[in-house]
């Protein structure tokens, strides 16, 4: 750079001369003209490689960088955000309620969030409740007080609703006749002043906020008997208010947030958001020494009943010994309340898409949540199997620490189940004596990965089969003979009343009168006699030490059984070959208890309580056990009622299932 | 005049190329100093530095330990370090050490892994941590073990977790079980919202691809005075590390493919891939032990590409290993374990091939690969005739894979492995196949001379 500056040793007065000058110099110097040329050159050459060199280097650099975030580090898949609803900042919302014969809705600011138009469904009472502070749908519930009972499920509901909510209640066909007093007093206390003079087939609708204003109501009076009142159309505004006035201050823990995040989004769980004394959602159960299923992976298999579910994960966080990072939730459908209940207690939960209709989904369903359990927990020899409408014992987890080996050791069993089949309260009474049967009864029960992995799911049945998967489970092609191990008094309890192939009636006959374990810590006797040798001999040391019933009475009545208590009896009842329960179920049904297909039998023998007493029931000539019977006791026959009268017994229910 | 001119324009371009040059320096500079905000590459305070990525260590080992998070080092730098002085480092553990030897090594990032089961995913980590001045990112994804079933939408699952303090970052892996008894981490993928300059990610040594690794034995030590857990062995862990990638199963085209071909769930197909699920696995038992490695071959490599699942209808179980590999107790090994050989063809030096009897039927197929410059071949032998086959492939790696419960390897190409094996029309079940004829990439090459006949056909 040198030879392009002056000399500052000669001083230009004037630059052009200065240039002359020098350029004079300099054409008298050719050689050192020609050097600068060549310099000159030179340099221009230099400057321009490194040039290239140095524009080539940024853009690789800078190529570089992008490739590797654009190529390899970059999600493939596009993970664009599901836009949110616009958090509006508007403080009032539109509110749009109908109420018709055929047809209700509810539009808020625009947006239908109920809409009934089905025929033959949605009669009642249909009520949303609104966060006061978002306007988001919180719950939404139907009662049909045109039916018994369901008045007091919408009080009780009602009652659980946290104050300031906004209430909107909508009449669909008929919603009064058996709305009582109690009811109507609730909705008066709300701010209706129509609720206490509904009558038949009035429509109805009122907006209002719990313990607050009213926002509207319109009512119409059915002019007659037969036809209904003309459809109601309230529109009117409410008023937000801010998020912290709906919010409760809890302290700022990790499961306060979570709490928060729950309340803030559903209603109808009661307590569990009370800003005073909210009831807890951690439970820390005392641990269980020497947990044998501390590390057996849960699984709960749930669909969109999530109050059942709630309660259910309420009971099973309860239960000693339990261990909730091996729990996971497998919801069927893409529900939100369900996953809302699973994040509050802080558990894992897994969606399922539904592929199939039914029955068929239940089954695939089942399926797709034991394959993830095994996937998700690859070290576990087991997996427990529970559902969304079961309470769980106390000692559940200890009842199964306590059996789980013969699961490993012996191979002629198939499960281990918390529910007895014929475990009512007349009919159970030991917490801890265990039978095998050769029926699988489900409802809370532990798979043997083996045998999941090597021969359920590889055939199990396809979408297309209309299966249900514990009847199929059922069937000797799966079974082979195998046994199931249970207790005398259930570990699980059976609440679930809206179902599949549920009802009311079904529920009332069948699961009510359950009995449920409730004692802590209960230690199970001689869990070793339950291997497959071991129990015969405890059969036939049991069949040894009975008495024998006097076979001359009915069977029915209760004088059957002396009035004593603890002492073993044996009846003998007619079997023709291993298939012919005719008489076990005229039996099972005069003794109400299950008698829609045949559960709890091993060999031909069954065992219940009855007053107390161990009462046995072997089918003879069928069981290997008729040996036991003495010669001049004539096994009891009970003719089965006519086909018409049987008919009108059984209730239309699918035969059997628990879903 | 013209003498002038040229003068003129001499410098004049001379100046603008300067003025170029300038320009361009200073971009090439303020672009570094943007790419290395953070990991400024002067070397100002070289001792400064050191200490920086020390105490960031510290405190992150302080935050997980108040937090009960079992970590373990995997940093291949600094492992490569400690594997020099092992020896040392096992027996003296609790002398403070004189100079910061490994925790001060200049680098980027330190990398810790993380048993997924050992924790509880508390969110109460990130407060303290963030309490502590660290930033945090997280890098969640899909859970492939979920994957496999069909419609199931499993939460996503943290893969990745950056904390950076400083100038230094702490880089924790994720390790998840997974069916098969290995562990294995995610890919690091950034979405599209994550800030993409958090720290250099390219850098990172874990991420690029998923990987498959051994449960490790760990051993508590203290370097450089921080008490902290590594891979009892560090070398071999460095080892597995050189080839840990890890390919998942293509679970939604096996989807498809059963979709289209419904799979066949007959007694006799369950009870044949039962068969065929035991044998692999007891094949796999006996090769690992001999330190044999292997890889999914033919029929058994295809059904794994295509239906993540044992070909209803093929009738053996085929792996491939290289003839260098090749060790005189095979045979032995898998005779005492009740697989009786039941032929070999061909010799080490040319076209090895050996079959053992599995129960039932079930015929286990081992064939050795021989290596050329451009590429690699197996070879077939017609007993009755003596006649000599060539099967030429494209040259692969070996990727970790799962198949039926089993950490497995597959050729890292599969497709072009399956392509040149089965043709463009792969895709397709064939049910009638024959090994001289069928194959897409067969040879044939010569007989046997007779002579060599008793050694190089033997069946059993």
């Amino acid at each position: 750079m040198d030879e392009w500056n002056p000399n500052p040793a000669v001083k230009p007065h004037k630059k052009r001369s200065w240039y002359l000058a020098w350029k004079y110099k300099l054409m008298n110097q050719r050689a050192l003209r020609k050097l600068c040329q060549t310099g000159a050159v030179l340099f221009l050459l230099v400057t321009v490689i490194v040039n290239i060199k140095l524009i080539l280097d940024t853009r690789r650099a800078a190529y570089e960088e992008e490739e590797e975030y654009a190529q390899d580090y970059d999600d493939e898949v596009l993970n664009v955000e599901v836009a949110r609803h616009p958090v509006s900042n508007k403080k009032i919302l539109d509110v749009e309620v109908y109420s018709s014969r055929s047809k209700v809705y509810v539009a808020v600011d625009g947006t239908t969030v109920l809409e009934d138009e089905a025929r033959e469904q949605g009669r009642g009472i249909h009520v949303i409740v609104l966060n006061q502070a978002t306007g988001h749908v919180m719950a939404k519930r139907v009662f049909d007080t045109y039916s018994p009972h369901e008045d007091e499920a919408m009080v009780l509901f009602l009652n659980m609703v946290a104050r300031g909510r906004i209430l909107i209640f909508t009449i669909k066909d008929e919603g009064s006749f058996h709305l009582k007093d109690t009811a109507k007093n609730v909705l008066k206390s709300l701010g209706s002043q129509v609720a206490p003079f509904l009558s038949w087939r009035d429509m109805w609708t009122f907006v209002g906020k719990k313990g607050g204003e009213v926002y509207g109501e319109k009512h119409t009076k059915s002019p007659a008997l037969s036809t209904w009142g003309d459809p109601v159309l309230l529109k009117t505004e409410v008023h937000l208010t801010s998020v912290e006035d709906a919010e409760c201050h809890w302290p700022d823990t990790e499961l306060n947030r979570r709490r928060k995040r729950f309340c803030s989004k559903v209603e109808g769980y009661g307590s569990v958001c009370s800003c005073k004394d909210p009831t807890p959602i951690e439970f820390n159960p005392d641990p269980l020494k020497d947990n044998k299923v501390f590390n057996v992976p849960v699984a709960v298999i749930a669909g969109n009943r999530p109050n059942y579910l709630y309660r259910m994960l309420r009971s099973l966080l309860s239960a000693q010994g339990v261990n909730p990072q091996m729990i996971t939730v497998f919801i069927d459908g893409y529900y939100e309340e369900p996953m809302d209940v699973v994040e509050l207690f802080g558990l894992s939960g897994i969606q399922h898409t539904p592929i199939s209709i039914k029955n068929a989904r239940v089954s695939q369903h089942y399926k797709a949540s034991l394959t993830a359990t095994f996937n998700l927990f690859p070290d576990a020899k087991f997996a427990v199997v529970l559902e969304e409408d079961l309470d769980i014992s106390v000692d559940f987890f200890s009842f199964l620490s306590q059996s789980i080996h013969l699961l490993e050791e012996d191979e002629s069993l198939y499960c281990i189940s918390a529910w007895n089949d014929q475990g009512y309260e007349h009919t159970a009474e030991d917490p801890s004596l265990l039978y095998r049967v050769e029926t699988m009864p489900g409802l809370g029960w532990v798979l043997r990965k083996s045998l999941y992995k090597d021969e359920l799911e590889p055939k199990w049945p396809t979408p297309e089969k209309l299966w249900d998967w514990d009847m199929w489970m059922r069937m000797p092609e799966q079974r082979k003979g195998r046994e199931c191990i249970i207790p005398d008094i259930s570990r699980s309890y059976h609440f679930g009343i809206v179902g599949l192939n549920m009802n009311g009636y079904f529920h009332e006959a069948y699961f009510k009168k359950h009995k449920f374990n409730t004692v802590p810590n209960v230690q199970l006797k001689n869990v070793g006699s339950l291997r497959k040798d071991a129990y015969e001999t405890e059969i036939h040391r049991l069949l040894g030490e009975a008495e024998v019933l006097d076979h001359s009475k009915n069977p029915c009545e209760d004088s059957f059984v002396p009035d004593t208590e603890g002492r073993v009896y044996v009846m003998f009842i007619r079997m023709e070959q291993e298939a012919d329960f005719t008489t076990w179920t005229q039996l099972a049904k005069c003794l109400h208890i299950w008698d829609l297909d045949v559960r709890g039998n091993h060999k031909g023998l069954w065992r219940i309580f009855r007053k107390k007493n161990h009462f046995l029931v072997v089918g003879v000539p069928a069981s290997p056990y008729s040996s036991k019977k003495p010669s001049s006791v004539t096994p009891i026959y009970i003719e089965p009622p006519a086909k018409e009268e049987g008919a009108a017994a059984v209730p239309a229910v699918p035969a059997a299932e628990q879903t | 005049m013209q003498k002038i001119n040229k003068n003129v324009i001499l410098a004049l371009l001379s100046l603008t190329s300067l003025v170029f040059l300038l320009f361009q320096l200073y971009n090439y500079k303020f672009y570094l100093s943007k790419n290395g905000a953070v990991f400024s590459k002067v070397r100002g305070s070289q001792s400064g530095q050191h200490s920086t990525r020390w105490h960031v260590v510290r405190k992150f080992l302080g935050l997980i330990s108040s937090h009960n998070i079992p970590v373990y080092l995997i940093d291949p730098l600094i492992l490569g370090l400690v594997d020099k002085d092992i020896e040392q480092i096992r027996s003296s553990s609790d002398v403070p050490s004189p100079e910061c030897k490994y925790f001060c090594a200049p680098r980027d990032f330190t990398t810790f892994a993380l048993l997924d089961k050992t924790w509880k995913h508390e969110i109460g980590l990130f407060r303290t941590a963030e309490k502590m001045g660290f930033q945090w990112l997280k890098i969640i994804n899909k859970d492939p073990r979920l994957d496999g079933i069909d419609d199931l939408s499993g939460i996503e699952i943290p893969l990745h977790y950056i904390f950076k303090l400083s100038s230094h970052a702490i880089h924790l892996v994720v390790f998840y079980e997974r069916s098969g008894n290995y562990l294995w981490h995610g890919p690091l993928r950034l979405k599209q919202h994550m800030d993409r300059k958090f720290v250099p990610f390219q850098k990172l040594h874990f991420g690029r691809y998923p990987g498959a690794y051994e449960k490790p034995e760990l051993l508590l030590v203290s370097i450089d005075d921080l008490k902290v857990q590594i891979p009892k062995n560090p070398s071999s862990f460095l080892e597995e590390m050189s080839h840990s990638r890890f390919l998942e199963c293509r679970y939604r085209e096996a989807q498809a493919f059963v979709q289209l071909y419904p799979d066949d769930a007959s007694l006799d197909v369950v009870e044949f891939r039962k068969r065929a699920k035991s044998l692999l696995h007891l094949a796999a038992l006996i090769l690992n032990s001999l330190g044999v490695k292997f890889w999914l071959s033919s029929g058994t490599c295809l059904g794994w590409y295509r239906q993540c699942n044992v070909i209803p209808y093929s009738k053996d179980v085929d792996l491939g290993v290289f003839i260098r590999d090749y060790k005189a107790d095979i045979i032995p090994a898998f005779q005492k374990a009740g697989l009786p050989l039941k032929h070999k063809f061909g010799k080490v030096e040319d076209s090895l091939e050996l079959s053992f009897q599995g129960e039932d039927d079930v015929k286990l197929d081992i064939f050795f690969f021989y290596e050329e410059d451009d590429h690699i071949w197996n070879g077939g032998t017609q007993a009755k005739s003596g006649k000599k086959f060539k099967y030429l492939f494209p040259k692969f790696t070996l990727c970790w894979t799962e198949f039926i419960e089993l950490k497995v390897h597959v050729p890292c190409e599969t497709l072009q492995y399956v392509e040149t094996n089965y043709g463009p029309d792969w895709k397709v079940p064939v049910k009638m196949w024959d090994w001289k004829s069928s194959p897409y990439n067969v040879q044939y090459s010569g007989v046997w001379p007779v002579d060599e006949w008793d050694d190089v056909i033997q069946i059993y």
